[in-house]
């Protein structure tokens, strides 16, 4: 007759257990990144990638660059990014480099990276946590994810917070103001192209309490001149995003049309792309250059 | 013995056009028979069908006692050499590889040749003097040069009969001689049947054992030249008048055709003889 | 009295084990050039036993190198016989392998797969596969089965097709405006960073056959060269043989664009280059340009990844570069 022993089962279930806690035991976890896919990663991770210059810009916010070995081409801030290995850019990235430089962890982008290089990498064993910011909200919680990731939760709260204050205080002086000056963003040259709904710039636009003369459903539209003469905006801005066009050339083909309120009050601003396309913590920065340039009457003449 | 070409009420049309009419000849084993006939009057047609590359639409044609329809393109291919109207083939093969082209039929698809195939090859190209042309580029050889590597190329292929188009039409005095006395060479010593359509009646009346004279698609004489090459045949075929007298060389017709200048007040009717 | 043995097999040999070591070298030096170095014994040492005291480099010789320089070697045998082929049937020495409409299909099934959010491999491969298919069908369609040995009417319906599809690919571009721009332009150029041994076993699984195929038909293309009629005296069916090898070469080169854009200029080159230096018998030309234009392929990619300081250039770039000078030079030294 078996002898019914308690010691047998707990024996049974603590090993079953155990395998749920193997990977702690390994110093590794299990994450879900925000497209959802799981994968495991390292606790701590030390060897870390960055495949976008927004994550560069972020690991360095949160004080981990300390983690990085290796960037992306383009990473230019903060200015020491500029010293690190680079990969490749961000669409074209170099895998080679990349497993040479044996990361334990990669960041990447949805929108930029392509999904097909992000399964190479992980069919070589390389796990690549994706994020997905598109919106001030999301880049917040990005930040507090990766401070997660990089065992730096208390520089991402301190960081959100802040952002989070700078972000409502902008909003609440716009609540007391009832004027919506109508704006037009130009981020293309030629042709000209303008930000529609789901983008960043929109976003900054409507919280700096302005309107998006572009708003609709597609991301980049294109504008004739006439068309924009047509829709006279109050104010035009414009981006350094086109390299080497000088922002007095462009401004000085709009100052052309005299029937644009726009140009009949001068108010046609030039400002740092980087600032307002890059799901980064300078998105702060921009959106206060924006409430500058949109209601100086609220928040001082912008510079 | 078997014809080597027969020719049983044979019919063709290009849409609504007829070209060839109710055709019956036969081509005698051996023999060196040439086509005659004007611009139009079907001689290609009727060769194309001949070589197999044109399916007769009415009647039968015969090689070698059987029914060409009977035949594979590589049977047929064994047994007769074709050389098509051409201008030039200039390209950068060299004599020796075309001529070694010849061999295919008997070959297998990849067409490797062993040292038998290139004796031949080698016999092929004396036989037609172009030996010592044998490693130049097609595309360096003068009109009357590639005629004969073509001729060397059929002859490779080992067939029974050879069918030409027009092989002389382009060629200066000494190569229209020295083609015809090639043929002539493979009818007498290696018993081929020689079929050749040519422009020139008076090469045909030398060198023909018979001819066909065609017009409109029909036949207007099959004989020996003798009996075909009569001045009112003649001139109903080619639509002008000629003077049928005898070559200098004896023994052969000769066939003149009369400037206006000549022609006296009722044409057609001969001048008085020189 | 003996058969004797082939003699053209004789010359085969002499000209594919000299070609076959020259790829293989150059399959080696892509094993060993990339962006983080030149490792020549590393690749030997692992090649030998084992590189077990660096995994990490193991890893990029095998997983990152080796796929790429295969896929190159492929690439250019695919392109370079094609190019060939189409030389032959068409009788056209300006014939390249997307000519007859191969590349327009191919670029607007792509771009179609990219707009449509699909991921490189399958998804892009099999709608840029499935476009240039249908760009042959209509074709054959247009200019009919009896003309495709009237080889003017094909190769004027191919260039139509080309120039149609090419409208409709510049529209497409310019109506995109978002990052898939980029994806877009990458595959036209020519892109084979993406190479994994998945991929190129299917692709190698899917040409070599066809490879063989045409091998076999050599020596009906070198009778081809006489024209319709005298061919056909000589017992070949023309007319099959040309649409066999029309579809077979189709095929081959729609596979090889749909794994890795539009690299160009192989496919003209390679066949002309061997032309000048071997003659025309295609059963030669048929293994010169298969391991020729593959071994020139791969060190074309090997210049692609290592002359800019930053990235890589487009394949079809360099094998442009590099190749028209050297065509030039060829074409001048056996002037006579």
């Amino acid at each position: 007759m078996r002898k019914y022993s308690p010691a047998g089962h707990i024996f049974l279930l603590s090993l079953c257990l155990s395998w749920l806690l193997w990977p702690a035991l390994l110093g590794a976890r299990q994450v879900v990144d925000q497209l959802g896919r799981r994968m495991q990663i390292a606790d701590h991770p030390e060897r870390v990638i960055a495949l976008a210059p927004s994550i560069t810009e972020i690991i360095f916010s949160l004080h981990q660059e300390h983690r990085l070995v290796g960037v992306t081409l383009f990473s230019d801030y903060p200015p020491a990014a500029r010293k690190l290995p680079k990969v490749g850019s961000y669409v074209q990235l170099d895998i080679e480099k990349i497993v040479s430089l044996k990361p334990d962890l990669c960041i990447g982008i949805r929108d930029g990276n392509p999904i097909a290089l992000v399964r190479r990498l992980e069919s070589l064993g390389i796990p690549v946590y994706a994020v997905n910011p598109t919106d001030l909200e999301r880049v917040m919680e990005t930040v507090d994810e990766i401070g997660s990731l990089l065992d730096s939760q208390e520089q991402a709260q301190r960081l959100t917070a802040a952002m989070h204050a700078r972000v409502q205080a902008v909003k609440a002086r716009i609540a007391a103001s009832r004027s919506r000056p109508r704006v037009f963003f130009q981020i293309g040259i030629s042709p000209i192209v303008s930000a529609g709904t789901h983008t960043f710039i929109n976003e900054l636009i409507q919280l700096s309490g302005g309107v998006n003369i572009a708003a609709g459903p597609v991301n980049y539209p294109r504008y004739t001149e006439e068309e924009v003469i047509r829709l006279k905006p109050d104010i035009i801005i414009i981006t350094s995003m086109a390299r080497g066009v000088r922002f007095e050339s462009v401004k000085a083909r709009w100052l052309r049309w005299k029937s644009i309120p726009a140009v009949r009050n001068g108010r046609i601003h030039l400002v740092d792309s980087n600032l307002v396309d890059r799901p980064s913590p300078r998105l702060v920065d921009g959106l206060e250059a924006m409430a500058r340039i949109i209601h100086p009457e609220l928040f001082g003449n912008p510079p | 013995m078997k014809p080597a070409v027969e020719v049983r009420k044979l019919a063709y049309r290009y849409g609504r056009s007829p070209v060839l009419q109710d055709l019956s000849f036969a081509i005698g084993s051996g023999a060196f028979f040439i086509i005659l006939g004007p611009n139009g009057s079907g001689k290609t047609t009727l060769m194309k069908i001949l070589a197999g590359h044109l399916r007769p639409q009415r009647g039968n044609v015969f090689i070698l006692g059987k029914n060409i329809r009977g035949y594979s393109r590589r049977q047929l291919a064994c047994r007769m050499a074709y050389l098509p109207q051409l201008t030039r083939l200039d390209f950068p093969m060299s004599v020796r590889d075309l001529v070694l082209m010849g061999r295919s039929p008997h070959l297998g698809m990849l067409g490797l040749e062993t040292e038998e195939d290139h004796r031949l090859a080698e016999n092929a190209m004396r036989y037609t003097n172009v030996l010592p042309l044998a490693d130049r580029r097609m595309d360096q050889l003068s009109g009357g040069e590639q005629q004969r590597v073509l001729i060397a190329r059929a002859i490779c292929q080992q067939p029974q009969i050879v069918l030409l188009d027009e092989p002389t039409a382009a060629l200066d005095l000494a190569h229209q001689v020295a083609v015809m006395d090639l043929m002539e060479r493979l009818k007498q010593e290696k018993n081929i049947t020689v079929v050749m359509i040519s422009h020139d009646v008076n090469l045909a009346a030398m060198y023909a054992d018979r001819l066909l004279l065609l017009k409109d698609g029909g036949i207007l004489g099959i004989g020996p030249p003798c009996e075909v090459l009569h001045h009112q045949r003649l001139e109903k075929a080619y639509g002008c008048p000629v003077l049928v007298t005898e070559s200098p060389l004896g023994g052969y017709l000769r066939i003149t055709p009369v400037p206006r200048r000549f022609r006296k007040q009722a044409p057609g009717a001969p001048p008085a003889d020189p | 009295m003996s058969l004797g043995r082939p003699v053209i097999v004789r010359r085969m040999l002499l000209l594919s084990i000299p070609l076959l070591v020259v790829l293989l070298a150059a399959v080696y030096l892509g094993m060993s050039i990339g962006s983080t170095g030149v490792d020549l014994r590393a690749v030997a040492r692992s090649l030998a036993g084992g590189l077990s005291d660096d995994p990490t480099l193991g890893t990029i010789i095998w997983q990152i190198r080796f796929p790429r320089a295969l896929l190159a070697a492929l690439i250019g045998a695919t392109l370079s016989l094609g190019g060939l082929v189409f030389q032959a049937i068409l009788r056209n020495p300006l014939a390249e392998p997307y000519i007859l409409g191969i590349s327009g299909g191919a670029a607007i099934g792509a771009i179609s797969g990219i707009l449509l959010g699909l991921s490189r491999f399958p998804g892009v491969s099999l709608t840029s596969f499935a476009g240039s298919m249908a760009t042959l069908l209509v074709l054959m369609l247009i200019a009919g089965t009896r003309s495709m040995v009237q080889n003017n009417r094909l190769l004027l319906s191919g260039v139509m097709v080309n120039a149609f599809c090419g409208a409709v690919i510049m529209f497409l571009i310019s109506i995109t405006q978002d990052s898939r721009l980029h994806n877009i332009i990458f595959w036209m150029m020519g892109d084979l960073s993406l190479a994994d041994m998945h991929q190129v076993t299917i692709l190698g699984i899917t040409v070599l056959p066809c490879f063989l195929f045409i091998f076999y038909l050599a020596h009906a293309m070198n009778v081809l060269l006489l024209g319709q009629e005298m061919a056909q005296s000589m017992g070949f069916d023309v007319r099959i043989i040309v649409s066999l090898l029309l579809v077979v070469t189709s095929l081959m080169v729609s596979a090889t664009v749909s794994h890795c854009g539009l690299v160009g200029f192989v496919g003209l080159v390679i066949p002309h280059l061997f032309r000048l230096l071997l003659g025309a018998d295609h059963r030669l030309l048929v293994p010169a340009c298969l391991l020729g234009g593959g071994a020139y392929m791969v060190l074309c990619d090997i210049l692609a990844r290592t002359l800019p300081s930053h990235g890589e250039m487009p394949a079809g770039v360099v094998t442009a570069l590099i190749g028209a000078p050297l065509f030039i030079y060829l074409l001048k030294r056996t002037e006579r």
